[in-house]
Protein backbone atom coordinates (compact mmCIF):
# COMPACT_ATOMS: atom_id res chain seq x y z
CA UNK A 1 0.00 0.00 0.00
CA UNK A 2 1.35 3.39 -0.90
CA UNK A 3 0.60 6.63 0.85
CA UNK A 4 1.97 10.09 0.36
CA UNK A 5 4.86 10.23 2.83
CA UNK A 6 4.26 13.92 3.38
CA UNK A 7 0.90 13.16 4.87
CA UNK A 8 2.60 11.28 7.71
CA UNK A 9 1.56 8.35 9.87
CA UNK A 10 -1.42 10.09 11.40
CA UNK A 11 -3.47 10.48 8.26
CA UNK A 12 -3.36 7.43 6.01
CA UNK A 13 -5.33 8.20 2.90
CA UNK A 14 -6.59 4.66 2.49
CA UNK A 15 -7.14 3.83 6.15
CA UNK A 16 -10.52 2.82 7.51
CA UNK A 17 -12.27 5.02 10.04
CA UNK A 18 -11.23 2.76 12.93
CA UNK A 19 -7.63 2.72 11.78
CA UNK A 20 -7.62 6.42 11.45
CA UNK A 21 -8.76 6.97 15.01
CA UNK A 22 -6.12 4.68 16.42
CA UNK A 23 -3.26 6.02 14.34
CA UNK A 24 -4.22 9.56 15.22
CA UNK A 25 -4.01 8.79 18.89
CA UNK A 26 -0.75 6.92 18.30
CA UNK A 27 0.57 10.02 16.60
CA UNK A 28 0.07 12.03 19.77
CA UNK A 29 1.43 9.28 21.99
CA UNK A 30 4.60 8.91 19.94
CA UNK A 31 5.29 12.59 20.50
CA UNK A 32 4.59 12.37 24.25
CA UNK A 33 6.77 9.29 24.72
CA UNK A 34 9.54 10.79 22.57
CA UNK A 35 9.57 14.05 24.49
CA UNK A 36 9.50 12.31 27.87
CA UNK A 37 12.70 10.51 26.94
CA UNK A 38 14.36 13.60 25.49
CA UNK A 39 13.45 15.94 28.35
CA UNK A 40 14.34 13.35 31.01
CA UNK A 41 17.82 12.79 29.60
CA UNK A 42 18.40 16.53 29.11
CA UNK A 43 17.37 17.36 32.70
CA UNK A 44 19.65 14.61 33.93
CA UNK A 45 22.63 15.87 31.90
CA UNK A 46 21.99 19.48 33.02
CA UNK A 47 21.97 18.33 36.66
CA UNK A 48 25.28 16.49 36.22
CA UNK A 49 26.89 19.49 34.49
CA UNK A 50 25.57 21.85 37.20
CA UNK A 51 27.00 19.56 39.88
CA UNK A 52 30.40 19.68 38.19
CA UNK A 53 30.35 23.47 37.78
CA UNK A 54 29.31 23.95 41.42
CA UNK A 55 32.04 21.54 42.53
CA UNK A 56 34.59 23.42 40.45
CA UNK A 57 33.60 26.78 41.93
CA UNK A 58 33.76 25.32 45.45
CA UNK A 59 36.96 23.33 45.30
CA UNK A 60 38.67 23.98 41.93
CA UNK A 61 38.43 20.25 41.36
CA UNK A 62 36.00 18.12 39.39
CA UNK A 63 36.20 14.91 41.36
CA UNK A 64 33.52 13.47 43.58
CA UNK A 65 34.38 10.77 46.02
CA UNK A 66 31.34 9.46 47.76
CA UNK A 67 29.82 6.05 47.60
CA UNK A 68 26.24 4.99 47.15
CA UNK A 69 26.21 1.90 49.28
CA UNK A 70 23.26 -0.40 49.59
CA UNK A 71 20.75 2.26 48.57
CA UNK A 72 17.98 1.84 46.07
CA UNK A 73 16.86 4.75 43.93
CA UNK A 74 14.14 5.97 46.28
CA UNK A 75 16.38 5.84 49.35
CA UNK A 76 18.99 7.76 47.40
CA UNK A 77 16.56 10.52 46.41
CA UNK A 78 15.01 10.66 49.91
CA UNK A 79 18.44 10.91 51.53
CA UNK A 80 19.56 13.77 49.33
CA UNK A 81 16.26 15.65 49.61
CA UNK A 82 16.32 15.30 53.40
CA UNK A 83 19.83 16.75 53.53
CA UNK A 84 18.76 19.56 51.21
CA UNK A 85 15.77 20.31 53.45
CA UNK A 86 18.18 20.73 56.35
CA UNK A 87 19.96 23.41 54.39
CA UNK A 88 22.82 21.14 53.36
CA UNK A 89 22.88 22.07 49.70
CA UNK A 90 25.89 20.43 48.12
CA UNK A 91 27.07 19.70 44.59
CA UNK A 92 26.64 15.99 45.25
CA UNK A 93 22.92 16.58 45.70
CA UNK A 94 22.73 17.64 42.06
CA UNK A 95 24.86 14.71 40.90
CA UNK A 96 22.75 12.17 42.78
CA UNK A 97 19.58 13.78 41.44
CA UNK A 98 21.06 13.65 37.93
CA UNK A 99 21.65 9.91 38.27
CA UNK A 100 18.17 9.44 39.75
CA UNK A 101 16.57 11.46 36.95
CA UNK A 102 18.39 9.35 34.36
CA UNK A 103 17.07 6.15 35.93
CA UNK A 104 13.55 7.53 36.26
CA UNK A 105 13.33 8.59 32.60
CA UNK A 106 12.56 5.14 31.10
CA UNK A 107 10.34 4.43 34.12
CA UNK A 108 8.20 7.51 33.45
CA UNK A 109 8.04 6.51 29.79
CA UNK A 110 6.55 3.13 30.74
CA UNK A 111 4.13 4.82 33.15
CA UNK A 112 2.93 7.15 30.39
CA UNK A 113 2.52 4.19 28.01
CA UNK A 114 0.33 2.42 30.55
CA UNK A 115 -1.95 5.43 30.94
CA UNK A 116 -2.16 5.57 27.16
CA UNK A 117 -3.03 1.90 26.67
CA UNK A 118 -5.59 2.01 29.50
CA UNK A 119 -7.25 5.37 29.14
CA UNK A 120 -6.86 6.32 25.47
CA UNK A 121 -6.84 3.01 23.61
CA UNK A 122 -8.70 0.93 26.24
CA UNK A 123 -6.50 -1.91 25.07
CA UNK A 124 -6.59 -4.25 28.06
CA UNK A 125 -4.13 -6.73 26.61
CA UNK A 126 -1.44 -4.07 26.39
CA UNK A 127 -2.51 -2.45 29.65
CA UNK A 128 -1.68 -5.78 31.32
CA UNK A 129 1.66 -6.14 29.48
CA UNK A 130 2.66 -2.59 30.40
CA UNK A 131 1.57 -3.15 33.99
CA UNK A 132 3.84 -6.22 34.16
CA UNK A 133 6.77 -4.14 32.86
CA UNK A 134 5.97 -1.36 35.32
CA UNK A 135 5.66 -3.75 38.28
CA UNK A 136 8.95 -5.47 37.43
CA UNK A 137 10.70 -2.10 37.15
CA UNK A 138 9.14 -0.89 40.41
CA UNK A 139 10.33 -4.07 42.09
CA UNK A 140 13.85 -3.49 40.75
CA UNK A 141 13.85 0.12 41.95
CA UNK A 142 12.84 -0.99 45.45
CA UNK A 143 15.43 -3.78 45.65
CA UNK A 144 17.35 -3.92 48.90
CA UNK B 1 40.66 0.61 42.95
CA UNK B 2 42.86 3.40 41.54
CA UNK B 3 41.44 6.87 41.27
CA UNK B 4 40.86 7.92 37.67
CA UNK B 5 40.76 11.69 37.28
CA UNK B 6 37.92 13.56 35.62
CA UNK B 7 40.41 15.21 33.28
CA UNK B 8 41.33 11.79 31.87
CA UNK B 9 37.98 10.05 32.03
CA UNK B 10 35.91 12.78 30.37
CA UNK B 11 37.82 12.93 27.04
CA UNK B 12 38.24 9.15 27.04
CA UNK B 13 34.46 8.75 27.40
CA UNK B 14 33.80 11.19 24.55
CA UNK B 15 36.06 9.08 22.32
CA UNK B 16 34.37 5.85 23.51
CA UNK B 17 30.90 7.23 22.74
CA UNK B 18 32.10 8.44 19.36
CA UNK B 19 33.81 5.18 18.37
CA UNK B 20 30.79 3.15 19.54
CA UNK B 21 28.38 5.26 17.50
CA UNK B 22 30.58 5.26 14.39
CA UNK B 23 30.84 1.49 14.52
CA UNK B 24 27.07 1.21 14.85
CA UNK B 25 27.11 0.03 18.46
CA UNK B 26 26.66 1.76 21.78
CA UNK B 27 29.35 3.37 23.92
CA UNK B 28 29.26 0.56 26.48
CA UNK B 29 31.23 -1.89 24.35
CA UNK B 30 34.09 0.60 24.19
CA UNK B 31 34.05 2.20 27.64
CA UNK B 32 34.09 -1.08 29.59
CA UNK B 33 37.39 -2.37 28.13
CA UNK B 34 38.88 1.12 28.40
CA UNK B 35 37.86 1.56 32.05
CA UNK B 36 39.34 -1.82 32.93
CA UNK B 37 42.59 -0.84 31.17
CA UNK B 38 42.64 2.27 33.38
CA UNK B 39 42.51 0.01 36.40
CA UNK B 40 38.78 0.14 37.20
CA UNK B 41 37.38 -3.17 38.41
CA UNK B 42 35.22 -4.76 35.66
CA UNK B 43 32.06 -4.90 37.79
CA UNK B 44 32.26 -1.16 38.54
CA UNK B 45 32.92 -0.55 34.83
CA UNK B 46 29.81 -2.59 33.90
CA UNK B 47 27.68 -0.68 36.42
CA UNK B 48 28.79 2.74 35.13
CA UNK B 49 28.39 1.66 31.52
CA UNK B 50 24.81 0.49 31.98
CA UNK B 51 23.91 3.94 33.37
CA UNK B 52 25.38 5.63 30.30
CA UNK B 53 23.41 3.18 28.13
CA UNK B 54 20.16 4.63 29.56
CA UNK B 55 21.27 8.12 28.47
CA UNK B 56 22.37 7.26 24.93
CA UNK B 57 19.51 4.89 24.11
CA UNK B 58 16.80 7.19 25.49
CA UNK B 59 18.32 10.15 23.68
CA UNK B 60 18.35 8.47 20.29
CA UNK B 61 15.09 6.54 20.82
CA UNK B 62 13.35 9.87 21.38
CA UNK B 63 13.82 11.06 17.80
CA UNK B 64 12.85 7.71 16.25
CA UNK B 65 9.66 7.46 18.30
CA UNK B 66 8.64 10.97 17.30
CA UNK B 67 9.27 10.00 13.66
CA UNK B 68 6.72 7.14 14.08
CA UNK B 69 9.20 4.44 13.14
CA UNK B 70 9.36 2.71 16.53
CA UNK B 71 6.62 0.15 17.23
CA UNK B 72 5.45 0.75 20.83
CA UNK B 73 3.54 -2.55 21.03
CA UNK B 74 6.46 -4.67 19.85
CA UNK B 75 8.62 -2.76 22.34
CA UNK B 76 6.22 -3.15 25.24
CA UNK B 77 5.68 -6.87 24.66
CA UNK B 78 9.38 -7.68 24.36
CA UNK B 79 10.38 -5.46 27.30
CA UNK B 80 8.62 -7.87 29.65
CA UNK B 81 11.25 -10.42 28.69
CA UNK B 82 14.36 -8.24 28.40
CA UNK B 83 13.80 -6.68 31.84
CA UNK B 84 13.50 -10.08 33.50
CA UNK B 85 16.66 -11.09 31.65
CA UNK B 86 18.56 -7.99 32.77
CA UNK B 87 17.69 -8.65 36.43
CA UNK B 88 18.98 -12.22 36.03
CA UNK B 89 22.10 -11.09 34.17
CA UNK B 90 23.07 -8.41 36.70
CA UNK B 91 22.69 -10.87 39.56
CA UNK B 92 24.96 -13.33 37.76
CA UNK B 93 27.59 -10.60 37.40
CA UNK B 94 27.43 -9.90 41.15
CA UNK B 95 27.94 -13.59 41.87
CA UNK B 96 30.75 -14.59 39.51
CA UNK B 97 34.47 -13.83 39.52
CA UNK B 98 35.83 -11.26 37.02
CA UNK B 99 37.61 -13.68 34.65
CA UNK B 100 34.57 -15.27 33.00
CA UNK B 101 33.10 -11.76 32.58
CA UNK B 102 36.11 -10.74 30.48
CA UNK B 103 35.79 -13.84 28.32
CA UNK B 104 32.01 -13.53 27.84
CA UNK B 105 32.41 -9.83 27.09
CA UNK B 106 34.99 -10.61 24.42
CA UNK B 107 32.83 -13.33 22.89
CA UNK B 108 29.67 -11.18 22.78
CA UNK B 109 31.61 -8.28 21.31
CA UNK B 110 33.09 -10.59 18.68
CA UNK B 111 29.66 -12.02 17.81
CA UNK B 112 28.14 -8.53 17.54
CA UNK B 113 31.10 -7.51 15.42
CA UNK B 114 30.49 -10.39 13.01
CA UNK B 115 26.78 -9.57 12.89
CA UNK B 116 27.53 -5.94 12.06
CA UNK B 117 30.15 -6.78 9.46
CA UNK B 118 28.31 -9.50 7.60
CA UNK B 119 24.72 -8.73 8.55
CA UNK B 120 22.58 -8.18 5.51
CA UNK B 121 19.52 -6.04 5.89
CA UNK B 122 17.10 -8.10 3.87
CA UNK B 123 13.55 -6.95 3.45
CA UNK B 124 11.09 -8.31 5.96
CA UNK B 125 9.51 -11.65 5.14
CA UNK B 126 6.04 -11.46 3.77
CA UNK B 127 4.76 -14.87 4.82
CA UNK B 128 1.55 -15.32 6.80
CA UNK B 129 1.41 -14.10 10.37
CA UNK B 130 0.94 -16.81 13.01
CA UNK B 131 -2.09 -16.70 15.33
CA UNK B 132 -0.18 -15.80 18.49
CA UNK B 133 1.62 -12.84 16.93
CA UNK B 134 -1.67 -11.74 15.38
CA UNK B 135 -3.32 -11.93 18.80
CA UNK B 136 -0.50 -9.74 20.12
CA UNK B 137 -1.33 -7.12 17.45
CA UNK B 138 2.32 -6.94 16.43
CA UNK B 139 2.06 -5.09 13.16
CA UNK B 140 2.17 -1.54 11.97
CA UNK B 141 3.32 0.93 9.39
CA UNK B 142 5.89 3.68 9.16
CA UNK B 143 6.67 6.47 6.73
CA UNK B 144 9.84 5.54 4.82
CA UNK B 145 11.48 8.73 3.55
CA UNK B 146 13.90 6.91 1.25
CA UNK B 147 11.26 4.78 -0.45
CA UNK B 148 8.85 7.71 -0.38
CA UNK B 149 5.96 5.61 0.87
CA UNK B 150 4.38 4.18 3.99
CA UNK B 151 5.61 0.65 4.65
CA UNK B 152 3.11 -1.76 6.21
CA UNK B 153 4.42 -4.84 7.99
CA UNK B 154 3.33 -7.74 10.18
CA UNK B 155 5.67 -9.31 12.71
CA UNK B 156 5.84 -13.08 13.08
CA UNK B 157 7.00 -15.78 15.51
CA UNK B 158 6.67 -13.73 18.71
CA UNK B 159 6.58 -17.04 20.63
CA UNK B 160 10.18 -17.61 19.56
CA UNK B 161 11.33 -13.98 19.72
CA UNK B 162 10.20 -13.54 23.34
CA UNK B 163 12.40 -16.19 25.01
CA UNK B 164 15.33 -15.08 22.85
CA UNK B 165 14.79 -11.52 24.06
CA UNK B 166 15.04 -12.83 27.62
CA UNK B 167 18.51 -14.11 26.68
CA UNK B 168 19.37 -10.74 25.10
CA UNK B 169 18.30 -9.12 28.39
CA UNK B 170 20.63 -11.44 30.32
CA UNK B 171 23.54 -10.35 28.11
CA UNK B 172 22.65 -6.66 28.59
CA UNK B 173 22.38 -6.96 32.37
CA UNK B 174 25.40 -9.24 32.68
CA UNK B 175 27.78 -7.06 30.68
CA UNK B 176 26.31 -3.59 31.13
CA UNK B 177 25.83 -3.02 27.42
CA UNK B 178 22.77 -2.32 25.28
CA UNK B 179 23.25 -5.60 23.36
CA UNK B 180 21.52 -3.82 20.47
CA UNK B 181 23.14 -6.03 17.83
CA UNK B 182 21.63 -9.13 19.46
CA UNK B 183 18.19 -7.54 19.76
CA UNK B 184 18.21 -6.34 16.15
CA UNK B 185 19.17 -9.83 14.96
CA UNK B 186 16.18 -11.32 16.80
CA UNK B 187 13.82 -8.65 15.41
CA UNK B 188 15.14 -9.07 11.86
CA UNK B 189 15.66 -12.79 11.51
CA UNK B 190 13.11 -14.31 13.87
CA UNK B 191 10.28 -11.78 13.92
CA UNK B 192 10.66 -10.44 10.40
CA UNK B 193 10.48 -6.76 11.30
CA UNK B 194 11.70 -4.23 8.71
CA UNK B 195 15.30 -3.14 9.52
CA UNK B 196 14.33 0.43 10.46
CA UNK B 197 11.60 -0.71 12.81
CA UNK B 198 13.83 -3.33 14.38
CA UNK B 199 16.75 -0.93 15.03
CA UNK B 200 14.61 1.84 16.46
CA UNK B 201 12.39 -0.42 18.55
CA UNK B 202 15.48 -2.14 19.92
CA UNK B 203 16.78 1.29 20.90
CA UNK B 204 13.69 1.95 23.00
CA UNK B 205 13.86 -1.48 24.63
CA UNK B 206 17.53 -0.95 25.54
CA UNK B 207 16.67 1.98 27.86
CA UNK B 208 14.29 0.13 30.20
CA UNK B 209 16.41 -3.02 30.07
CA UNK B 210 19.43 -1.00 31.19
CA UNK B 211 17.35 0.53 33.98
CA UNK B 212 16.54 -2.89 35.41
CA UNK B 213 20.23 -3.84 35.38
CA UNK B 214 21.31 -0.46 36.79
CA UNK B 215 18.93 -0.86 39.77
CA UNK B 216 20.65 -4.09 40.75
CA UNK B 217 24.10 -2.47 40.49
CA UNK B 218 22.97 0.61 42.43
CA UNK B 219 21.80 -1.44 45.42
CA UNK B 220 25.01 -3.49 45.24
CA UNK B 221 26.94 -0.23 45.70
CA UNK B 222 28.76 -0.58 42.38
CA UNK B 223 27.69 2.78 40.94
CA UNK B 224 30.42 5.26 41.80
CA UNK B 225 29.03 8.78 41.20
CA UNK B 226 32.55 10.19 40.76
CA UNK B 227 33.14 7.83 37.84
CA UNK B 228 29.59 8.09 36.55
CA UNK B 229 29.61 11.88 36.02
CA UNK B 230 32.38 12.10 33.40
CA UNK B 231 31.40 8.82 31.72
CA UNK B 232 27.70 9.65 31.27
CA UNK B 233 28.47 13.15 30.00
CA UNK B 234 31.35 12.08 27.78
CA UNK B 235 29.55 9.15 26.17
CA UNK B 236 26.42 11.24 25.57
CA UNK B 237 28.48 13.92 23.81
CA UNK B 238 30.57 11.41 21.83
CA UNK B 239 27.58 9.31 20.76
CA UNK B 240 25.63 12.41 19.72
CA UNK B 241 28.52 13.61 17.55
CA UNK B 242 29.15 10.12 16.14
CA UNK B 243 25.51 9.53 15.22
CA UNK B 244 25.26 12.92 13.51
CA UNK B 245 28.40 12.21 11.50
CA UNK B 246 27.38 8.64 10.65
CA UNK B 247 24.12 9.61 8.92
CA UNK B 248 26.00 12.01 6.64
CA UNK B 249 28.75 9.58 5.83
CA UNK B 250 28.60 7.20 2.92
CA UNK B 251 32.18 5.96 3.11
CA UNK B 252 32.22 2.33 4.26
CA UNK B 253 36.00 2.39 4.81
CA UNK B 254 35.68 4.72 7.79
CA UNK B 255 33.06 2.50 9.37
CA UNK B 256 35.25 -0.55 8.84
CA UNK B 257 38.08 1.24 10.61
CA UNK B 258 35.89 1.74 13.69
CA UNK B 259 34.69 -1.85 13.48
CA UNK B 260 38.34 -2.89 13.46
CA UNK B 261 38.86 -1.06 16.77
CA UNK B 262 35.99 -3.09 18.24
CA UNK B 263 37.61 -6.31 17.01
CA UNK B 264 40.86 -5.41 18.80
CA UNK B 265 38.92 -4.67 22.01
CA UNK B 266 37.08 -8.01 21.76
CA UNK B 267 40.27 -10.01 21.32
CA UNK B 268 42.06 -8.04 24.03
CA UNK B 269 39.28 -8.69 26.56
CA UNK B 270 39.27 -12.40 25.80
CA UNK B 271 43.06 -12.65 26.11
CA UNK B 272 42.99 -10.88 29.48
CA UNK B 273 40.20 -13.17 30.67
CA UNK B 274 42.03 -16.32 29.60
CA UNK B 275 45.45 -15.27 30.92
CA UNK B 276 44.07 -14.03 34.22
CA UNK B 277 46.06 -11.78 36.58
CA UNK B 278 43.64 -8.91 35.95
Amino acid sequence: MTDDPKIGAGKHAGATAGDLGETKREFDMDAVVGYILLIGVLISLVLVVSALIWRWIDTRALSFDYKLTGMNLFQLVLDEVRLAAHGMLRPRLLLSLGIAMLMLTPYIRVLASMVYFMAALKNWKYSVFTAIVLLTLTYSLFLR
Amino acid sequence: MPHVSFELLFPVSIVAGFVGAMAGMGGGVVIIPVLTLLGVDIKHAIAISILSVIATSSGSASAYIRDHITNLKVGMFLEMFTIAGALTGARITLAVSPRPLYIIFGLVLLASWLALLFGSHKLAHTGPQDKFTHWLELEGSYPDRVLGQTVHYKARRAYFGAPLMYLAGIIAGLLGIGAGAVKVLIHDLIMGLPPKVSTTTSNMIIGVTALAGASVYLVAGLIDPGLAAPVILGIAIGAFAGTRLLVRMSNQAVRRFFLFILLILAVEMMVRGIRGGL
